[in-house]
């Protein structure tokens, strides 16, 4: 499903070129969670924002669906963003001025959903958070965990393939933390390929399989193994 | 639809979220644009065609035949009524008129004070040429002498308290006339008949009376007026017939190509005549201006209109730079959410139509606030200069013109700051 073939991502400045990926090779199939690993600097959070098109690369591929997102266009590239790929930030990055209602609906409004079905999607969303109850409060009005599961509810409403996930429990204490690494669990089990970007140790443990990146590689070339893990 | 009205609600929200900036913005915003408002509704009426579809049909000539020698001379903006005679003398014109404006006093009886009227001495093509309107009555038949007078409608509601008043008596300067007809309702805005005077800031006259009528009964024209000689003009029932008393205006209605090369040819014809007759001795120089070029001919263009315009749109100028300066803060400020809404699958082009809602919307703020302010400057101006209170008002096209305005400029004040917000590094705009 996911390919990176040879991909690198320099950041450039008037003096520096900081090399953030190298080469890298990576394939992650269909329903895989895998966690992205590595100390602060590595990479890892770069490497995920290339997988999301939020970044572009510099040299090499990156094949999705076994096209080549390389010279896409910006209305290409936000089309791909909005149909295949959900997004949960460490921060939440959730609108503040909107209900939570109106913030799931966000992604479904760019992709010229009906309201009838977008408002159906998004209590859907809320229900399997847990949140459903609370669909016209502001995010104000919730603890980090809770606006932790608006964040998915809105990032798994538009049914993507892929969830990427940037420390998602970066904020939260280690209950709330639990609770949404179960609902992760939850998601890749109903066929959702995960990628996540982790710290924790524990976390990454409950993935199907950790990506280390250490200096902008991959620190073990075992880790390209897309028939390491199969997930039961 | 529904996604535009949830861009509206996106910008009321955003609007919401920093009121303070965005007022300021409106108003920097509605002041610009109220003041160059204010001086585009005078530049506007001043500058307007009141007749387009005849404005090039309709001209004032103009010969030098004059008594004395004259090098790389204008001929004369009045004419005398020999000349008014003689450029009369063809059909070539569909409609001719000569004219010119006087001061009287009317009455309905002795017993009852004056009235000071402005009254236009003229000839019946002149309500043709220039399309004016008739509510009762009809216009004299011919150009003879007659005691008949034509009222505007507010002089016959004034002197006898309704509009109907055809075959009513009256005194003018206490000679009896009687009332042939009354006008609707018109002021011909410039009055451009009146242009080489200077008389197109003025308003309608109130009182028509047959041009015979006029100089039998020596009304002598309240404009401009000269002559060559020293004959007592006085007596112009009796002089002013036949001596070189320049006080006529002229107008002819000449519809087709062909009809005013004939009558330029008509004017040449004449003036050689008279120069073989020895009347006059100077080159020819003949001229037939077209209404619509009527006031730049005499440079009756306002020199002060045009520097107010100038300075007035430089004023929109430094308002539209700082109202764009300010726009930019608050769209900087909402950059986190453009690059949210990226991230999520909004496309450049989706947010290009938030940015419009976001025009909408301050168009509308602007477009009330602008006009208030333009009402105050045209009401401020209307008081300190009241010969232009004629043009201080609005129409349909100009307020048509005023929105065009409204939304370019916001659309302008816009464009730099969303696309600004539009653009840049995703991951780097949401981690800010």
């Amino acid at each position: 499903m996911i390919q990176l073939k040879n991909l690198s991502k320099i950041f450039r400045t008037e003096l520096i070129e900081t090399h953030a990926l190298r080469s890298i090779e990576l394939q992650v199939n269909e329903g895989e969670f895998v966690a992205l690993t590595g100390p602060s600097g590595s990479g890892k959070s770069t490497l995920l924002n290339v997988l999301g098109t939020l970044e572009h690369f510099d040299e090499g591929d990156y094949l999705l669906d076994g096209q080549s997102v390389k010279g896409l266009s910006d209305s290409a590239l936000s089309k791909l963003r909005n149909e295949k790929i959900g997004f949960i930030f460490q921060g939440f990055n959730l609108i503040k001025d909107y209900s939570l209602q109106d913030n799931i609906e966000l992604p479904l409004r760019y992709r010229g959903i009906a309201a009838s079905e977008r408002k159906r999607r998004a209590e859907q969303a809320l229900e399997l958070v847990g949140l459903a109850a609370r669909r016209d409060y502001h995010p104000s009005q919730l603890s980090g965990g809770q606006q932790q599961r608006v964040a998915i509810a809105r990032a798994i409403a538009g049914q993507p393939r892929i969830l990427l996930a940037d420390e998602p429990t970066g904020n939260l204490d280690s209950l709330m933390a639990r609770q949404v690494m179960e609902l992760l669990e939850k998601i890749n089990q109903d066929g959702c390929t995960i990628l996540m970007v982790t710290h924790d140790p524990d976390q990454a443990r409950r993935a199907g399989r950790q990506v280390q990146i250490v200096d902008g590689q991959l620190s073990d070339a075992a880790m390209y193994d897309p028939l390491a893990v199969k997930r039961a | 639809m529904e996604q535009f009205l949830y861009y509206l609600k996106v910008s009321w929200v955003s609007i919401k979220r920093a009121p303070l900036p965005y007022a300021l913005t409106i108003f920097i915003l509605s002041l610009g644009l109220g003041v160059f408002f204010a001086n585009a509704t005078f530049y506007y009426q001043l500058n307007s065609d009141p007749l387009p579809h005849k404005s090039d049909k309709l001209f004032f000539p103009m010969t030098l035949m004059v008594p004395n020698e004259c090098r790389d001379c204008q001929p004369p903006r009045v004419l005398s009524y020999t000349n008014v005679q003689k450029l009369s003398q063809t059909d070539i014109p569909s409609a001719k008129a000569g004219m010119y404006s006087a001061d009287g006093y009317l009455r309905l009886d002795t017993k009852q004070a004056p009235t000071p009227v402005s009254i236009r001495i003229t000839q019946p093509d002149f309500f043709k040429m220039f399309e004016v309107p008739l509510l009762h009555g009809s216009i004299w038949a011919d150009d003879k002498a007659r005691l008949e007078l034509i009222l505007s409608k507010p002089t016959a509601e004034k002197m006898f308290g309704r509009s109907d008043v055809v075959g009513e008596k009256i005194l003018l300067d206490d000679r009896d006339f009687t009332v042939v007809a009354v006008l609707d309702d018109w002021q011909m805005l410039p009055r451009l008949y009146d242009a080489n005077n200077g008389g197109q800031l003025s308003e309608a006259d109130q009182v028509y009376m047959p041009l015979e009528t006029g100089y039998d009964f020596n009304y002598m024209s309240n404009r401009q007026s000269h002559t060559y000689d020293y004959t007592d003009y006085r007596q112009l029932s009796t002089q002013g017939r036949t001596g070189a008393l320049n006080q006529l205006q002229f107008w002819v209605q000449l519809d087709t190509e062909a009809q005013q090369q004939a009558y330029r040819q008509f004017m040449s014809n004449l003036v050689a005549d008279e120069q073989k007759a020895g009347r006059h001795p100077s080159a020819p120089n003949n001229q037939l201006v077209p209404m619509r070029n009527i006031v730049s001919y005499f440079g009756g263009e306002s020199a002060d209109i045009k520097a107010f315009a100038l300075v007035t749109l430089l004023f929109l100028g430094v308002c539209l730079f700082n109202a764009s300066h300010l726009s930019l803060n608050r769209y900087i400020s909402n950059q986190y959410e453009f690059s949210l809404r990226r991230a999520l699958g909004a496309s450049r082009g989706q947010l290009q139509q938030q940015m419009l809602a976001d025009v909408l919307l301050m168009a509308t703020f602007c477009c009330v606030c602008g006009l208030l302010i333009a009402w105050g400057g045209v009401t401020l101006l209307n008081f300190l200069w009241p010969a232009n209170s004629l043009f201080g008002r609005w129409d349909l096209t100009l307020l048509l013109l005023l929105l065009v305005v409204t939304f370019t400029t916001s659309y302008l004040v816009t464009l730099y700051p969303s696309l600004r917000a539009s653009f840049g590094g995703l991951n780097q705009q949401l981690k800010e």
